[in-house]
């Protein structure tokens, strides 16, 4: 798409006209716009970017112009402020390079200031475009089983008017086969109804369709706006379409409407389908029943007049019953106790769920800080451009004000200057937020899994992008136009004014200067933390070569049931994607390091370890078959694999790591040790014999690091679940070309299967997208900002030195060596920069506890981070202090002297 | 608008351009675009504020335009016949101007 759609970008101009001429000429004036757009648009982007800058700037003209009065006779430009913008339009004319450095770091500062405003709005301050999202409440804190859900739902409006529960999720639409997988939920029928939400075709489902194994229509689905045009048509006919989800056959009797995406912001739910077509795969149904199997969330909307506060209390003298009739099986006395008094409250939820806004929202509001630092230097800079214009232009100004201006008129057109200037680069920053923002969605997603984020401009970033334009406009535009102020009609009078005597040490331009430098400081320390933390975590150990290995996760679901069938089908699959030319090795796992699921267990405290608390006795989990630890090139330190001896009915055994031997045996002496644990069942603990001990590994992420993992051969399991993951080592360490083999192997091998294939460097990469995307914008605006202090010094020391010039001049005369002068003017640079980088050692020392969460592999207050920076930023300011003052040096003092 | 005065190029050239018959919004800007080779920045802002100035002025009025019409063009507009004497003073002002120069017109003919 384009940058703006002209419909839109026209409608904007036109408000800058008052309603009668609107009236009277609107029609004519889009058609104009709209085919001029289209002449400019097919010359390229710099000369459409040009048209809208005019014409923009000819809607603010006009427009005010239009809406005062006209005098009689009034075809001649009257109205003063007309003048006062057709004068500024000509003076930003006269300089086209100042003004386009202006705009363009404007648009920039702007630009990203807005496209990261947008993120934030579309994931934390919009509310869900659903009817009265004020109302809604979610049960508060994470997920419920489908039990207390019932136990809710029966009681429901005795506490609040209505209420649903859903889960978000991956669903598979393959039958069988490598996987495809859509974002999608799992819902109670209540849902649409509660939410208020209409089909846009057909029918969406309702409580008679959210029965076990389905309502009078069976199983039902309903699709997002998006889904249906993409995959499905986008015709009538998609109603009565049939579709498997996660294996269970549905059918279509919907769509949703298109700016409905769900609950979860971030992620559209493509597919939509009542919690009891669960019933209809043996497997699943487990979900509907399970009393310790917490899936879903309850959403309520409350009574007209009702708060939260009431809501909880009546949900609380609810409370007792719904626990007594969920209370979970095998559970501990002391867990059944912590159950059955833990409070039921709600929250507020108008904003919907985000598992993206929990994991991002840190880092935005960092970068959103970053940029709008970003924006104040840049503005600064401008600060300084305008000063340094309205100094040279001090002589017109005087002989203005000579002939009787008043210095309001001046500071008035100065001031016009500014505004034209903020204005350009506010609707160009519009621009590049539309661009940047989408470049950062794009960031955010992972593998698999896409993010959408509505990042239309709605009124908040409109008033967000004028707001900050306004605030540059007032930041670099007031000083020049306070400067007038300081000037008095006798320099009209002199001739040019050649002042031999220095300027003001703490001028404003110098504050300025200073104020840059400290901020550009705090952005490149921080830059730093996070370019060097992303290194570090990339290059920390994993304790496994990543490399070389691919990923199989297959689900085998209801289709492959009891214990042996299922273990001999997986084993079948691994010798299937052994055998494939090119594969080293191949071996099972019920978990893979570095994947979203997760899995511990409490080892039962002995002298040793009665110190430690229950979560330091929890080691995590993984079970492999014999073979795993040589797939994933690990080292067995002491003892032995797991082999054909480790048979069900026999010892049990387990191989641990390093950490585990050291956290639960004095001197890391565990093997031959025995530990009792429930690992793989329902209480009471057995006992387990540590056959081997493995060097440590990452298990969840490399920021997490080594720690204590126990690992269990599959053989022993008694109750294997229907996934498995086949973990393959490349012969040639380039796994994705492997892929190809791969899957029609295993469909082959198992036609009864789905599944889906990665390469397990792509899952390490995806573990630190977050640093990387800190990193990258860190990086690119810490340079940012260097480059802006750079010019914004060698603007100051280059306007120093042409104001000195006479004074240099007879200095040199007087026996002033070239040497002396760059000293001369490189001491008073030096001095800023000091003065700046003092400011801004101080301010990023207090600066970092607001990134302290984000920074890994060294402490936040770095010493040499601090440092370097310091350094760096001393070196490019006198680098840029060097150019004028060598300039300076050149000064023949004859010619200077003659001009006096 | 006074009559007594030269018309500013703009105005002159949306005069021109409605000459010849009536015309929409944009006709009018590219006939005055192709009239003066470029010369008159004819940009749609300062277009409809000279055309609504012509308006007031009572030498330009809104015409029915064809009646299968694209309606996004919007209003049609023709001269008035104060606008046809107000282009007809500008052109006796312009023939005595260039009769003015040297090598002129009238100096040709007494050559």
């Amino acid at each position: 798409m384009g940058p703006i759609a002209p419909d839109r970008w026209t409608g904007v101009l036109l408000r800058c006209y008052p309603p009668a001429f609107r009236a009277r000429f609107e029609t004519g004036m889009r058609d104009a716009l709209a085919h001029d757009y289209a002449a400019a648009q097919a010359r390229g982007t710099l000369a459409l970017a040009g048209f809208c800058i005019l014409s923009f700037a000819d809607a603010v003209r006009f427009g005010l112009a239009e809406r005062r009065p006209r005098r009689s006779g009034g075809f001649s430009m009257s109205s003063l402020f007309a003048v006062d913008v057709r004068d500024a339009l000509r003076s930003l004319r006269a300089t086209p390079v100042v003004t386009l450095i202006a705009i363009a770091s404007l648009a920039l500062g702007i630009g990203a200031n807005t496209a990261l405003f947008s993120i934030l709005n579309s994931l934390v301050i919009k509310t869900l475009p659903v009817r009265d999202p004020a109302r809604l409440v979610v049960l508060d804190d994470g997920s419920w089983t489908n039990p207390i859900w019932e136990q809710i739902r029966d009681r429901r409006q005795q506490i609040v008017e209505d209420a649903f529960a859903w889960s978000a999720t991956r669903m598979n639409l393959s039958p069988r086969g490598e996987t495809d997988y859509v974002e999608g939920a799992w819902a109670s029928g209540g849902m649409f109804k509660v939410l208020g939400v209409q089909a846009a075709v057909g029918r969406v489902f309702t409580e008679a369709d959210d029965v076990r194994g389905g309502g009078p229509d069976g199983p039902v689905a309903v699709v997002s706006h998006g889904f249906w045009q993409r995959r499905l048509g986008g015709g009538a006919d998609v109603v009565g379409r049939k579709l498997t989800v996660d294996g269970i056959p549905v059918t279509v009797i919907g769509v949703m409407p298109r700016e409905f995406f769900g609950l979860d912001v971030g992620r559209t739910a493509d597919i939509v389908v009542p919690i009891g077509a669960l019933a209809n795969d043996p497997v699943q149904a487990r979900m509907l029943t399970g009393r310790s199997t917490w899936w879903l969330e309850v959403m309520a909307r409350l009574r007209p007049e009702q708060t939260i506060g009431d809501a909880n209390a009546a949900l609380e003298r609810m409370r007792p019953a719904i626990r007594e009739a969920t209370l979970p099986e095998n559970w501990p006395a002391e867990g059944l106790k912590q159950y059955m008094t833990t409070p039921l409250t709600f929250r507020a939820a108008s904003t919907g769920e985000s598992g993206l806004r929990a994991s991002y929202l840190t880092p935005l509001k960092i970068v959103l800080g970053v940029v709008a630092a970003v924006l104040v230097i840049a503005s600064a800079n401008l600060a300084n451009l305008l000063l340094a214009r309205a100094v040279s232009r001090r002589h017109e100004m005087a002989v203005r004000l000579a002939l009787g201006a008043s210095r309001f008129r001046l500071a008035k057109q100065l001031l016009a200057e500014s505004a034209i200037v903020a204005g350009a680069g506010a609707v160009l920053g519009l621009v590049v937020a539309r661009w940047a923002g989408a470049l950062l969605v794009r960031q955010l997603a992972t593998p698999g899994r896409g993010v959408t984020l509505d990042l239309s401009l709605d009124w908040r970033v409109m008033a967000f992008t004028i707001g900050v334009a306004a605030a540059a406009a007032l930041l670099f535009g007031t000083a020049p136009a306070f400067g007038v102020s300081r000037i008095s009609p006798q320099h009209a009078l002199k001739d040019r004014s050649r002042t031999v005597t220095g300027e003001r040490a703490f001028g404003l331009r110098n504050v300025l200067v200073a104020v840059q430098v400290a901020l550009s400081l705090a952005l490149v320390v921080g830059a730093a933390l996070f370019v060097r933390t992303l290194t570090a975590l990339t290059s920390a150990p994993l304790g496994f070569d990543a490399g070389p290995l691919l990923v199989v996760n297959v689900d085998a679901g209801s289709r492959i049931t009891g214990r042996d069938s299922r273990l001999t089908a997986f084993e079948n699959l691994r010798q299937a994607v052994a055998a494939v030319p090119g594969v080293a090795s191949a071996s099972l796992s019920v978990l893979t390091p570095i994947g979203s699921a997760r899995w511990n267990t409490e080892i039962e405290p002995t002298p040793f370890t009665s110190g430690l608390t229950r979560r330091q006795r929890a080691p995590w989990v993984n079970i492999v078959s014999p073979g795993w630890f040589g797939t994933y090139g690990m080292r067995l330190l002491e003892g032995r694999d797991f082999d054909a001896r480790d048979a069900r009915g026999g010892e049990r055994v387990v191989v641990v790591n390093l950490a585990f031997a050291h956290r639960f045996f004095p001197d890391g002496r565990a093997l031959g040790e025995i530990v009792r644990t429930s690992l793989a069942g329902p209480p009471p603990a057995l006992a387990y014999r540590i056959v081997g001990i493995v060097n440590d590994s990452v298990y969840t992420s490399p920021r997490a690091g080594f720690a204590p993992i126990v690992y269990a051969p599959l053989s022993q399991l008694e109750d294997p679940s229907g996934d498995i993951v086949i973990t393959a080592r490349a012969a040639s360490g380039e796994p994705d070309a492997l892929s190809r083999d791969v899957s029609p192997t295993v469909a082959r091998a198992e036609p009864r299967v789905t599944f889906t294939i990665r390469a397990l460097s792509s899952s390490v990469r995806a573990s630190v997208r977050q640093e990387r995307l800190v990193a990258m914008l860190g990086g690119f605006f810490g340079a940012l900002a260097l480059a802006l202090a750079a010019i914004g010094l060698y603007g100051v020391a280059s306007h120093s030195v042409n104001q000195r010039r006479a004074e240099i001049g007879l200095r040199m005369a007087l026996g002033a060596n070239p040497a002396g002068v760059v000293h001369l003017v490189l001491s008073r640079l030096g001095m800023l920069l000091a003065v700046g980088v003092m400011a801004g050692l101080a301010l990023s020392w207090w600066a970092v506890r607001l990134v302290d969460t984000l920074v890994f592999g060294m402490q936040p207050r770095d010493p040499f981070t601090f440092v370097a920076a310091a350094a760096v930023l001393m070196g490019a300011g006198l680098l840029a202090g060097w150019i004028p003052a060598r300039r300076a040096s050149r000064i023949d003092p004859v010619r200077v002297l003659r001009e006096a | 608008m006074d009559m007594s005065e030269p018309l500013k190029p703009a105005a002159l050239h949306i005069l021109l351009a409605l000459a010849d018959g009536e015309r929409h919004g944009y006709a009018i800007m590219q006939a005055a675009r192709e009239q003066s080779r470029g010369a008159v920045p004819m940009r749609t802002g300062s277009f409809y504020r000279h055309l609504s100035q012509l308006i007031d002025a009572g030498w330009v009025a809104e015409a029915a335009g064809p009646r299968d019409d694209d309606p996004r063009r919007g209003t049609y507009y023709r001269l008035t016949p104060r606008g046809r004497d107000a282009l007809r003073a500008e052109r006796a002002r312009l023939v005595t101007l260039l009769d003015a120069f040297p090598g002129g017109r009238r100096a040709a003919r007494k050559a």
